[in-house]
């Protein structure tokens, strides 16, 4: 699985929790909160996104996350494993 | 005598979205059943029929990030709510004196077959927004959040007699001086084909009989019906102390008079005549009544073989020969938890238009010595009405309502 992969799926996933945002023109170090997401949009944002990779990893590791970059991390190594 | 008055309404159902158009379709006994096609009420080899809503127009006070994640049940009930809120120009109204009161129990049974079916295999990615919308009360946080509401908010159960019980419940509330205005929403009940199924198995639900022609299956009162039909449909009334009202200037669409309820102390659905005469009885105590006073009555009617029997008698023996009587179920469906709602909404209206609408499919009518309005719409100016609702569970209630334009 390749970064931009994951990239996509998280652009994806934010375009379907909050349509207002400009999924282009999101970076790295954009925050989630930023882009105007409450605590549920963000938890439906990052399990969308792990049903899309099909990935499995426990909140308390992906509450590690302080920006988008940070996320595509976690999922990039946990897909790597 | 209960004291408050009813100052906003709003209503969707399967024959109509807002009053207008609610009541235009109500009088000319509009069709609108069918075999039901919604997402999860579809089974193979299963199939029922009911009246489900079409071209619904959601809320211009829900955006977009909001409403497209909404349910159905939760985009019904913030519209609905939208029209009784600016018909009774609640935002006049300070939002602590405001309280809030659901009718309706597991509400969102649809949804959650939905979601079964769609994580059953792999639950570990249920969306995060299912642990928030399986509460009932989830609709007081969506209404409390869209509508500046501030008193109280909670849910409240009667099964079928739901819709009554939370109008009931608001003139309780409203009559205690507490708030100012009670919000009683009859909630639509999503159900899925495993209720439908279920409410069939137990004997409540037709049509069996007309399967092939849906427009004859909703049947209340007449001798051919084989059980209710159900509709969607979300009922919103606005209740309101006759002090408030008065110092806003508000039109009320009427006057609730009294309001009882009886228990037949029975878990069962079966339908108890003793208790169905007890709370017409109670209802006209309460409300300082004879039965003579009483000019039409919007019944239970679901369309069920034994409760139409019951209610028919319990009609009878309350000697309420001078008032006409019609079935709303004929021909908006059988809302379940927002039936009470709806009817007391129909009454109104039917008080307003002094028009009563006709009861659909009453063509050979159980007995004959009940002043139906069957077929044709008839004109007449309704003083004093009384509604009636029956839950499983053995819950009766009843409640009067005077014409507002007297």
């Amino acid at each position: 699985m390749t970064e931009e992969i994951i990239w996509n799926e998280v652009r994806k996933n934010i375009a379907e929790i909050l349509p207002s945002v400009d999924v282009n023109g999101i970076k790295s170090n954009d925050r989630l909160v930023d882009l105007g997401a409450n605590s549920v949009d963000r938890v439906e944002i990052v399990t969308l996104t792990l049903e899309g990779l099909n990935l499995t990893i426990p909140p308390h590791e992906l509450a590690k996350a302080n920006n988008l970059g940070d996320l595509v991390e976690i999922l990039l190594k946990k897909a790597s494993l | 005598m209960t004291k408050a008055l009813i100052t906003g309404i709003g209503i969707t159902t399967a024959i109509g979205q807002g009053k207008d158009s609610f009541v235009e379709s109500l009088l000319a006994g509009k069709d609108s059943f069918g075999i039901m096609q919604r997402q999860g009420r579809q089974k193979a080899g299963l199939s029922f029929i009911g009246a489900e809503i079409s071209n619904f127009t959601s809320s211009k006070r829900l955006d977009e990030r909001l409403s497209r994640r909404l349910s159905f049940c939760s985009q019904l009930t913030v519209a609905t709510l939208e029209e009784a809120w600016d018909e009774a120009r609640l935002d006049e109204v300070a939002p602590e004196k405001i309280a809030l009161v659901i009718g309706g129990s597991n509400l969102q049974q649809r949804e959650l077959v939905n979601t079964t079916e769609a994580y059953t295999n792999n639950p570990l990615y249920v969306k995060p927004s299912y642990s928030i919308s399986l509460w009932d009360t989830d609709l007081c946080g969506l209404c409390t959040e869209v509508f500046p509401i501030r008193g109280v908010a909670y849910s409240i159960g009667g099964a079928s007699a739901s819709g009554q019980v939370a109008v009931m419940h608001a003139v309780d509330v409203v009559e205690s001086g507490r708030f100012d205005v009670c919000i009683a929403i009859g909630a639509m009940t999503d159900i899925s084909y495993l209720e439908c199924q279920a409410l069939r198995n137990v004997g409540a639900m037709g049509s069996t009989r007309y399967a092939e022609e849906p427009p004859l299956a909703c049947r209340p009162f007449d001798q051919h019906r084989d059980g209710f039909i159900y509709g969607e449909a979300c009922g919103v009334v606005i209740v309101e102390s006759i002090r408030s009202a008065t110092s806003r200037k508000a039109k009320p669409y009427g006057k609730v008079l009294g309001t009882a309820t009886v228990l037949a102390g029975n878990r069962n659905p079966n339908p108890d005549l003793e208790s169905e005469i007890a709370v017409i009885d109670k209802v006209l105590d309460q409300s300082k009544l004879s039965s003579k006073n009483i000019d039409y009555v919007n019944p239970h009617g679901s369309g069920s073989i034994v409760g139409d029997t019951t209610e028919i008698n319990a009609i009878l023996s309350s000697d309420l020969s001078n008032a006409f009587i019609n079935t709303t179920k004929s021909i908006t469906g059988h809302g379940l938890s927002a039936a009470g709602a709806v009817e007391i909404i129909a009454t109104l209206l039917q008080m307003r238009t002094g028009q009563l609408h006709p009861s659909r499919n009453l063509i050979t009518p159980e007995v004959n010595s009940i002043n139906w309005v069957s077929q044709q719409c008839v004109s007449h100016k309704v003083e004093i009405a009384l509604c009636l609702s029956y839950g499983f569970s053995g819950i009766n209630t009843a409640l009067c309502l005077e014409n507002g334009l007297q």
